[in-house]
């Protein structure tokens, strides 16, 4: 990952992304139309408004309460045998597990899909410290070889064509260049299980902590996260402080509506519940479970006022999935872990404002985001609220204060008003649109707007009814 | 002062002026109640569609005799701890790495998910590492929620429970949706039928 993957560089990645690499346009686009139709699909076979309006509920709730449910839940893994560890930031969550892996003498690691752990860099902060780090996850696996981040919450690897894994595979592991996705996936099978019988620590993420019985729910599909969290000696899990959920039946809702939002089924096909270590009586399963709870801005955010219901975010990806402006790109061009219109609104409240510029305004406003969340988050009000708030923190682009402050010039002035009003209606037809600065690269491919040839207050005086 | 209690004073200064919002109550998902189905029929029809296989068997008997004949096809298996002794294959025991089978028992099965509840005492391995994966389960012990199930759980957690719905399956290979990328990309549920009480073994025995 290079310096130029910062938010503060999203125009001219983007710029880049779509002259220099067109096909990942494509695929980002099928890609996310198809994981949109599932969802729809899967949300047509239940009350879904009724699920969205409990899981909304359900996240105000705990994060209403939520230093009460993160004690519960400490007290119940503690009870479970699980260590139990608290990060202020990125930083501090790095050098926690480093801790955690120097005192087993850990030297191979291997990782389920985090989103979490890709927000904190933990990759780099073990690899520094001389670690082996594998990334277990096919979609992770993939861009981990490609030395790219991930450029989309759920999948990962959704940038990437069939030919662009063909060409990856046949250079690491010497597969045919036309090897079908099968033998593709059998020989990262072959690479990853050596890998899993031979790591001394897994590190998860989870999708939910329930407080009442200290339970970590994991969601996924290939069954990385069960082996990851379930072979090798010992198991780190990092998890948001945002994840806690009050009681284990709370997670039926909550698995099952994340299920439906990510990927359009039932359920995962493989859900891990984990309470602690292998316990006696039992013949496998690690030794050690260690949680590591992360504030990382969590906190900060929670205490905007507007800001903090981005907290109930559950990482399901349909923001994204329905996004116009994310189709066009992939997730690259944020230049941060989490894209799309949750990565707009969660990084300015994890990050910072200035660190973010100008993810707020990567998104058309179209709403269709706010369509799609299962746990109703105003994703539009919030961009809009984080324009605002960059607006009168001087940070908006230079265009639009120079055009807003342009606009307050002229209606504080009728007669200037008048003028410009005027010069507008006398240009040559079909011209004006092309004359006025901002509109014209609108104009370029479309039809200009067509000025009225006479002033609005004229039209109104005329109308015989009136 | 220490991260925990820097962290803790942070969210409650942050939530100390926050209206109430009360939980919202028991989750109540069931969403088709017009559905007919029995609970067996229903789990069934989901775990077909994730792509896992169905056999079901009236006793024990009927089951075993099945479980001989597929054995037939595997030269080593892996098997559960809470296995009863009449649904062991009679095939050479490997370790579960290296295991062309596993064969285990489910803890409970799941109606509304089409989800095998399997408990980490049956032996985590085994549940996980064989390309092929057969699971018994009593039809008495399907339940018609999640929720439900999970009610019925909470009593008596293992370190781990995993919900398996379903092959291992991934489709991050250009969008291609491609089976037993690290689970077991076979998973037969086969459900014993009429006269559980025959099942001898005992749930953790």
């Amino acid at each position: 990952m290079s310096e130029a993957f910062r938010p503060a560089h999203y125009g001219t990645n983007a710029a880049r992304i779509i002259r220099d690499e067109p096909t990942m346009r494509t695929a980002v686009t099928e890609a996310t139309r198809s994981k949109d139709e599932r969802r729809q699909a899967a949300w047509a076979e239940i009350d879904a408004d009724a699920w969205r309006d409990w899981a909304r509920d359900l996240k105000t709730h705990v994060l209403t309460h939520l230093a009460d449910y993160l004690e519960e839940a400490e007290d119940r893994l503690i009870e479970n045998g699980v260590h139990v560890h608290w990060a202020e930031t990125a930083e501090d969550a790095c050098r926690t597990v480093t801790r955690i892996a120097d005192g087993r003498g850990v030297r191979r690691v291997v990782k389920a899909k985090s989103m979490l752990t890709e927000e904190v860099g933990l990759n780099a902060h073990l690899e520094a410290g001389g670690l082996e780090v594998r990334e277990t996850d096919l979609g992770e696996f993939i861009i981990q070889l490609l030395d790219e981040p991930p450029s989309h919450i759920v999948g990962p690897s959704l940038h990437r064509s069939l030919d662009d894994c063909r060409r990856l595979f046949h250079e690491r592991f010497g597969t045919p260049p036309d090897a079908t996705p099968e033998t593709l996936a059998a020989t990262a099978r072959r690479v990853l299980r050596d890998d899993f019988l031979r790591a001394d620590m897994g590190v998860s993420g989870a999708n939910f902590l329930a407080a009442d019985t200290g339970t970590l729910a994991l969601i996924e599909n290939e069954g990385n996260i069960r082996i990851s969290t379930s072979v090798p000696p010992v198991h780190v899990a990092l998890v948001g402080i945002e994840k806690l959920v009050p009681t284990f039946e709370d997670l039926s809702g909550m698995i099952q509506l994340t299920a439906r939002s990510a990927t359009g089924q039932p359920i995962g096909n493989y859900t891990s519940l984990i309470q602690g270590p292998r316990r006696p009586g039992e013949r496998d399963g690690p030794e050690e479970v260690h949680v590591v709870l992360v504030d990382n801005g969590r906190s900060r955010l929670l205490a905007d006022d507007h800001a903090w219901e981005t907290l109930r975010c559950v990482r399901c990806g349909s923001c994204l999935n329905i996004c116009p402006v994310y189709r066009q790109t992939g997730g690259h061009a944020y230049g941060w872990a989490y894209s799309g219109p949750i990565g707009a609104i969660l990084a300015p409240g994890l990050l910072g404002l200035e660190e973010s510029m100008p993810l707020p305004y990567a998104s058309s406003l179209c709403g269709a985001c706010a369509e799609v969340c299962p746990v109703r988050i105003p994703i539009p009000e919030l961009l809009v609220y984080w324009r605002e708030r960059a607006a009168e923190e001087g940070l908006a682009p230079r265009t639009e204060t120079a055009a807003m402050k342009a606009w307050a010039t002229l209606a504080e002035h009728p007669g200037a008003f008048g003028a410009a009003a005027e010069a507008i209606r006398v240009l040559p037809r079909g011209k004006a649109g092309r004359a006025l600065p901002v509109l014209r690269g609108w104009v370029e491919e479309r039809a200009a707007p067509e000025p009225s040839g006479e002033r609005f207050l004229d039209t109104w005086n005329r109308r015989e009814d009136r | 002062m220490s991260p925990r209690n820097r962290i803790l004073g942070h969210v409650r200064a942050a939530t100390a002026t926050r209206p109430e919002a009360p939980h919202p109550g028991r989750f109540d998902g069931t969403y088709a109640t017009d559905d007919d189905r029995t609970p067996v029929e229903r789990f069934s029809d989901l775990f077909t569609t994730s792509g896992g296989e169905i056999e079901r068997f009236e006793d024990v008997e009927a089951a075993a005799r099945w479980l001989a004949r597929y054995a037939d096809d595997y030269d080593g298996v892996t098997v559960g701890a809470t296995v009863p002794t009449a649904l062991r294959p009679a095939l050479p025991s490997t370790c579960p790495d290296l295991a062309p089978l596993g064969v285990t028992l489910a803890a409970a099965a799941i109606a509304e998910t089409g989800s095998l509840v399997l408990d980490a005492r049956d032996g985590r391995r085994t549940q996980l590492l064989a390309p092929t994966h057969v699971v018994f389960v009593k039809a008495r012990d399907i339940h018609s929620t999640l929720v439900d199930a999970l009610s019925d759980l909470r009593g008596d957690l293992p370190s781990a429970i995993g919900l398996h719905s379903g092959p291992s399956k991934s489709a991050d290979i250009g969008q291609i949706l491609v089976r037993g990328v690290h689970g077991p990309g076979r998973i037969v549920a086969a459900i014993l039928g009429e006269h559980p009480d025959e099942l001898r073994g005992g749930r953790h025995g």
